[in-house]
C-alpha cells in the first residue's frame, strides 16, 4: 500500500501526476516515478509471476535488478524486471504464467 | 569506429562518482556507465522525478552536490546502460567494453577502467524464502524510500547488521506493524573489545541510536541470537518459524516459534558484485567471516591488473564514506598514471584521504567481525528447499551431481542447471560453492571462484554488438 500522510511521521508527500494502466486487462491508476513493481504492491498484487519449470508464486525479492525474479510482460516484452522499470500511461503489464512465451 | 577513451567508471554509486569527480578535478575526460535510471547507486538512489524528497535531505543534499559536481565538470553518464563484456584490446594495455543501453555506443575502448560496481544484499537459502512476501532488507528499503510504498502489512525482520535496524525504524515511521527484529548474532560483553574502532564515529552512532528508540518507542522487541529458520504459506507468506541460535549460527531445535506475518524481510548483509573483476582476471581474496570474495587491491585501489582499480563496496563491503575515499583515490591515482597529474600533488591529494581511510576502513571491519555470518547457516535450507532460484534447483539435486562427480560449480551448473538462469548465479553461487566445500571437504576457497563469462547481465539477443559477433 501507499503510504499514507495520516498514518505516518513521514513529513509531506507528493506523488508525480496520475496516470492510467492496465494489468492483466484490469485498468490501474498509478503515479508517475512509480516502479511496475510499486504500483502493483500498492494494488495489494505481490505475486508477480508463476515458474516455468514447478509453478511456484515469485515476488520481489532483491528489490534491485539483481535476482531477476520479478520478471513481468510489458507491452508485449516478456522479462522485464518490475522492480527497476518505471510505469508511462497506457502500459500494458501482464504476470506471467507458466507457459513458455 | 569504437571511442577511445582514457578513463572509464563502472557505476555511479558513491565510489563512482567521487572517482569521476576527483579525475575529472585533475583534467581528465570522465565517462560513467550505469544500470540505472539515474545516478546515485543504492545510497544515494534519486526519488523519482515527479515523488518529492521525504525526510532524507541530509543525504538528498550530498547526493546533489555529487551530482551538481559531475555536471559542471563534463562527467559523461551513460545510464540505464549495462557493461555485458570487458576485454583486453589489441593495444597492450588498453581495455574493451561491451554496452548494452539506450544512446550508449555498443563498446568503448579505454586505457584505465575504475570498477564501482556495488553491492547487493546476501540471499540467504531457507525453507520458503522464494514465497512471495520474502524480501531482502534493501528491497523493502528502496520501496520506501524512492516510492513510499510499503510491501506488507505485517512485518518481521530477521538477520544482522545495522541495516536491520534502519529498515524497521523507517517501516515504523511509515505507519507499518513491525512484529519484531530478530539479529542473528549475540550481543555480549566480548563485542566491547570494538569500543576503539567506534571511537569518533559519532554521527553513525547517533544514527544507529535513533533507529534503535523508534523501535523501542513503537514497543518493537530486538531479539539477539534468534532467526527466521523457515517461511511458510500456500500462495504467499502467511507465517514463519523463528529458532535460537547457537555460536556457529546452527538454529538450536526446541527452540522454535511460529509468527503470522505477511512480509518476512531479511538482512543478512550484503555481497560485492565481483562479476567484471572476475571476469577481467583480477586476483582476489577470501573473506572468511563474510564469505565472499573480494579483488586485491594495492594502496591505490588498483587491482591485480595495471590500469584496473576496484572502489566501493564491490571491492569489500564498507559502507557509504569508505566507497566515497576508495572512489576518490582510485580517480586520483588513474589521474596521475594517465600523466593528469604531478607526482607531489598526487601523493599530497592521496595523503589527504589517509587518516579517514584507515579510520572507516577500521570501522568496516569492525562491522564484518560483530555482523559475521556463522558457518551453521549453511545448514538452514533442506533436501527440498530451492538453491538456484531461477532455474528451481534444489539442494538435494545439488548434493546429488556433486556425489556423481561435479567438483566445481561449472560441474554443478552442467549437471543441475544450477547458476544458469537470468541472475547468472549472483544469488545461488556462493551457496553452492559452501556445499561443494562441505561435500568435498574443500576450503570454500578453491570452491568460489568460477569462470564468469559474457554476456555477464542478460541483453536481448537483437543486441547488436552481439549480432556483429555472429
Amino acid at each position: 500500500m501507499r503510504v499514507a500522510q495520516s498514518n505516518s511521521n513521514l513529513p509531506v508527500i507528493e506523488r508525480g501526476q496520475p496516470i492510467s494502466l492496465q494489468v492483466n486487462g484490469q485498468l490501474v491508476s498509478a503515479y508517475e516515478g512509480e516502479t511496475i513493481a510499486g504500483v502493483l504492491f500498492a494494488e495489494g498484487r505481490r505475486i508477480l509471476r508463476h515458474t516455468m519449470k514447478d509453478s511456484r508464486p515469485r515476488s520481489i525479492f532483491c528489490g534491485i535488478g539483481v535476482c531477476y525474479d520479478c520478471l513481468v510482460t510489458v507491452n508485449g516484452a516478456p522479462n522485464v524486471r518490475a522492480c527497476v522499470t518505471p510505469v508511462t500511461e497506457g502500459m500494458v503489464i501482464e504476470t506471467q504464467t507458466r507457459e513458455r512465451k | 569506429m569504437t571511442e577511445r577513451l582514457e578513463l572509464v567508471v563502472i557505476g555511479a554509486g558513491p565510489a563512482g562518482m567521487e572517482a569521476a569527480i576527483a579525475a575529472a578535478e585533475a583534467n581528465m575526460a570522465v565517462t560513467v556507465i550505469d544500470g540505472y535510471a539515474r545516478p546515485g547507486g543504492q545510497y544515494f538512489k534519486q526519488v523519482s522525478p515527479p515523488l518529492k524528497s521525504d525526510n532524507l535531505t541530509a543525504r538528498q543534499k550530498q547526493a546533489e552536490f555529487l551530482f551538481g559536481r559531475m555536471e559542471e565538470l563534463g562527467v559523461r553518464v551513460f545510464s540505464d546502460t549495462l557493461v555485458w563484456n570487458a576485454y583486453p584490446a589489441i593495444e597492450k594495455g588498453e581495455w574493451m567494453l561491451s554496452l548494452y543501453g539506450p544512446g550508449a555506443p555498443d563498446s568503448l575502448q579505454t586505457k584505465s577502467l575504475i570498477i564501482a560496481s556495488g553491492t547487493y544484499d546476501r540471499p540467504v537459502p531457507f525453507p520458503g524464502w522464494t514465497l512471495p512476501g520474502v524480501m531482502t532488507a534493501g528491497a523493502v528499503q528502496i520501496m520506501l524510500k524512492t516510492q513510499q510504498i510499503i510491501p506488507g502489512h505485517r512485518f518481521l525482520l530477521s538477520g544482522t547488521g545495522p541495516l536491520q535496524l534502519a529498515v524497521g525504524a523507517q517501516l515504523i515511521q511509515a505507519g507499518a506493524e513491525v512484529v519484531a527484529v530478530l539479529e542473528a548474532n549475540s550481543v555480549g560483553l566480548a563485542q566491547f573489545r570494538h569500543a576503539p574502532a567506534m571511537w569518533g564515529q559519532w554521527a553513525k552512532l547517533r544514527e544507529g541510536w535513533d533507529y534503535w528508540s523508534t523501535l523501542r518507542r513503537a514497543g518493537v522487541p530486538l531479539h539477539y541470537g534468534r532467526a527466521v529458520i523457515e517461511a511458510r504459506g500456500q500462495q504467499e507468506v502467511e507465517e514463519v518459524v523463528t529458532a535460537r541460535l547457537d555460536t556457529d549460527m546452527t538454529p538450536i531445535p526446541g527452540t522454535e516459534q511460529t509468527v503470522a506475518v505477511d512480509t518476512l524481510v531479511i538482512g543478512y548483509g550484503f555481497l560485492p558484485s565481483t562479476e567484471l573483476t572476475r571476469l577481467l582476471g583480477c586476483d582476489h581474496d577470501y573473506v572468511p567471516e563474510q564469505l565472499y570474495y573480494v579483488p586485491r587491491r594495492n594502496d591505490e585501489m588498483q587491482t591485480s591488473l595495471p590500469g584496473v582499480y576496484a572502489a566501493g563496496d564491490g571491492a569489500g563491503v564498507g559502507g557509504v564514506e569508505l566507497s566515497r575515499i576508495e572512489g576518490r583515490i582510485a580517480g586520483l591515482a588513474a589521474a596521475r598514471e594517465l600523466g593528469h597529474l604531478d607526482a607531489a600533488t598526487a601523493r599530497n591529494l592521496l595523503a589527504r584521504e589517509q587518516p579517514a581511510l584507515a579510520r572507516e576502513r577500521r570501522f568496516a571491519r569492525m562491522l564484518t567481525e560483530m555482523f559475521a555470518i556463522g558457518p551453521g547457516f549453511t545448514a538452514l535450507a533442506k533436501d527440498d528447499t530451492y538453491i538456484c532460484r531461477c532455474e528451481e534447483v534444489t539442494k538435494q539435486e545439488i548434493v546429488e551431481a556433486i556425489e556423481l562427480g561435479s567438483d566445481s560449480l561449472i560441474w554443478v551448473k552442467r549437471m543441475t542447471r544450477a547458476g544458469m538462469g537470468l541472475c547468472q548465479g549472483r544469488v545461488c553461487g556462493q551457496w553452492i560453492a559452501r556445499l561443494l566445500a562441505e561435500q568435498l571437504n574443500k576450503d570454500p576457497v578453491d570452491m568460489l571462484l568460477d569462470t564468469v563469462r559474457p554476456p555477464i547481465r542478460p541483453i536481448p539477443m537483437c543486441s547488436s554488438e552481439v549480432s556483429n559477433n555472429d
